[in-house]
């Protein structure tokens, strides 16, 4: 149950970002409306057997990291070095990429926050993160080394488990900042990051814990991004800078990217007391599923569910709507058309931040996230880039008999989106992320007077 | 092959398990405790037969390691004993 009276804040964030050092790089790079979309050249590698060659990937390279690798089995990253020296040794010894990438993306949450040591250690401070991942280079050479080449199961050594379980990110988080409050992991696929951050949310609202560091991750990948690539989802036939279309008429699939994004959540007014900084205030959080027993394809009466669930009691009439937009066909069309039936045809601006760094999978939701506080403190919407185009027919399902909602074509909702950055006055943003299986998140967020 | 030669091929090891603090590897001798002394994780202790296995090229048997104690001397007796039956 609530509790009476209780908030929560955002007081800080941080994380992992394409082609981007830091998040000030990041929030530069985004309202400057670029791409972070690259070739990923380790994909070239594969030549004919992998179809898409873009991702808004990240490298160890550019995070300072290095890959230690095993005498034992080939391949396989025996630990990683941080070449400045940020994350202990031991710490690095139990973490797989993507728990680097959220202890950093920690740290720099907590800086932000301005929590003592006192306040990180407590019982009443959590760590609540998850990734999407269906795996990573330490699992798939320690089976490769077990099933193929007929290895001893030593020779993977003592960390295969603590870094390919699910909760890994969490636990070396955890670890790192010896925490005493809750410390879980919870998937939803494609809207873990959002997911996790409303769970942590409840967690503080119910007043269970005091302050949370919550967040979604996805780890650079080849072992994840297959998968996509083998069901013919990314887009292809575009430049990297114009492979995410959301929108577009001409959009033909997501890209496959990476990255982490971790907030820091705290009790309102124990914020204000200490005179945190308060990026955002969270007003709600409602998740549901589709319930119509479909693995993919988006549910419009799922959605608008959502929707009721999320205003249901509460004041939420935002200036900008930030969506899952992910580029594909039918996911965009569905959501837009969701939105509008909500939100009816003016007043907002739709923003789809996926078009500047493509899909992060489990981190999406948490990133998409700090892109919405970052769009409350600039005063500004970003840019749907590569929206140019919108379809001036009738999508097919909107022919069909069962179809009750809005009968225009997308096109008419064109002036919801822009391909430019838009200054206007932003009180309130809601954020939309969906993941398989039907999964629906929504959380709205003020800016704090 | 000599104990000496085994401990001097069991510091090159030691070297490479960065939970170590490797400060504490030039004073290392046979009484040293991997654990007391070195601070070393129990569970790097596999990473360290497993390395071991490989620089003698020799196999231990599992329960040999299942009884493995802590000092460097009882590895090194057991790479003397496996050489030694292989």
């Amino acid at each position: 149950m609530e509790v009476a009276g209780r908030k929560v804040a955002i007081v800080g964030m941080g994380g992992a970002f394409p082609a981007c050092k830091d998040i000030t790089i990041f929030e530069q790079n985004l309202f400057a409306g670029k791409s972070l979309i690259r070739t990923w050249e380790e994909t070239k590698a594969f030549g004919k057997n992998i179809r898409s060659n873009v991702s808004g990937y990240i490298s160890e390279q550019e995070m300072d990291l290095e890959a230690i690798y095993s005498t034992l089995i080939e391949g396989y990253p025996e630990t990683y070095v941080d070449h400045l020296g940020r994350i202990p040794d031991a710490n690095l010894a139990t973490a797989d990429v993507g728990s680097i990438w959220a202890m950093l993306g920690s740290q720099d949450a907590i800086k932000m926050a301005g929590w003592n040591r006192e306040e990180v250690q407590s019982a009443q401070t959590g760590v609540v993160m998850c990734s999407g991942s269906a795996g990573n280079t330490v699992l798939r050479t320690a089976w490769n080394s077990f099933y193929e080449k007929g290895q001893k199961t030593r020779l993977a050594g003592s960390h295969a488990v603590d870094r390919s379980m699910v909760y890994r990110e969490a636990a070396n988080v955890s670890c790192l900042i010896k925490n005493r409050g809750v410390c879980e992991a919870i998937g939803s696929a494609c809207a873990t990051g959002l997911g996790n951050i409303g769970y942590a949310y409840r967690l503080i609202k119910y007043g269970i814990q005091d302050r949370i560091l919550a967040g979604g991750i996805e780890a650079t990948s080849l072992e994840s991004f297959i998968g996509f690539d083998a069901m013919q989802v990314l887009s292809k036939g575009f430049s990297p800078a114009e492979s995410s279309r959301p929108f577009d008429v001409d959009r033909n699939g997501f890209v496959c990217s990476f990255g982490c994004g971790i907030i820091a959540l705290e009790e309102y007014e124990m914020a204000k007391a200490r005179g945190a900084k308060i990026l955002a205030v969270i007003d709600n959080y409602f998740n549901n599923s589709d319930g119509d027993g479909n693995m993919f394809f988006p549910s419009f009466a799922g959605q608008k569910r959502l929707w009721e669930g999320l205003l249901a009691g509460h004041v939420i009439k935002p200036e900008v709507v930030k969506v899952h937009g992910t580029s594909t066909p039918a996911g965009d069309a569905i959501e837009l058309l969701s939105v509008v039936d909500v939100m009816g045809e003016s007043g907002y601006h739709i923003s789809a931040p996926k078009s500047q760094f493509g899909h992060m999978l489990g981190a999406a939701g948490a990133v998409e996230l700090i892109t919405a506080v970052l769009m409350l403190e600039q005063q500004k919407v970003l840019p749907c880039l590569n929206s140019n185009n919108f379809n001036q027919e009738l999508e097919p399902f909107q022919n069909t008999p069962d179809w009750d909602g809005p009968m225009n074509p997308i096109n008419h909702y064109k002036h919801l989106i822009s391909s430019q950055t838009v200054e206007k006055e932003i009180n309130q943003i809601v954020c939309l992320n969906y993941g398989f299986g039907g999964t629906n998140s929504a959380m709205s967020i003020s800016k704090h007077d | 092959m000599e104990r000496t030669e085994i401990l001097a091929g069991l510091v090159e090891i030691l070297k490479t398990v960065r939970m170590i603090d490797q400060d504490k590897l030039a004073f290392i001798t046979e009484d040293t405790d991997f654990i007391a002394d070195l601070k070393t994780p129990s569970t790097e202790m596999i990473n360290i037969a497993a390395k071991a296995e490989q620089k003698f090229d020799i196999e231990f048997d599992d329960d040999d390691i299942d009884d493995l104690g802590s000092k460097v001397k009882d590895i090194i007796d057991l790479i003397v004993a496996t050489k030694e039956r292989d």
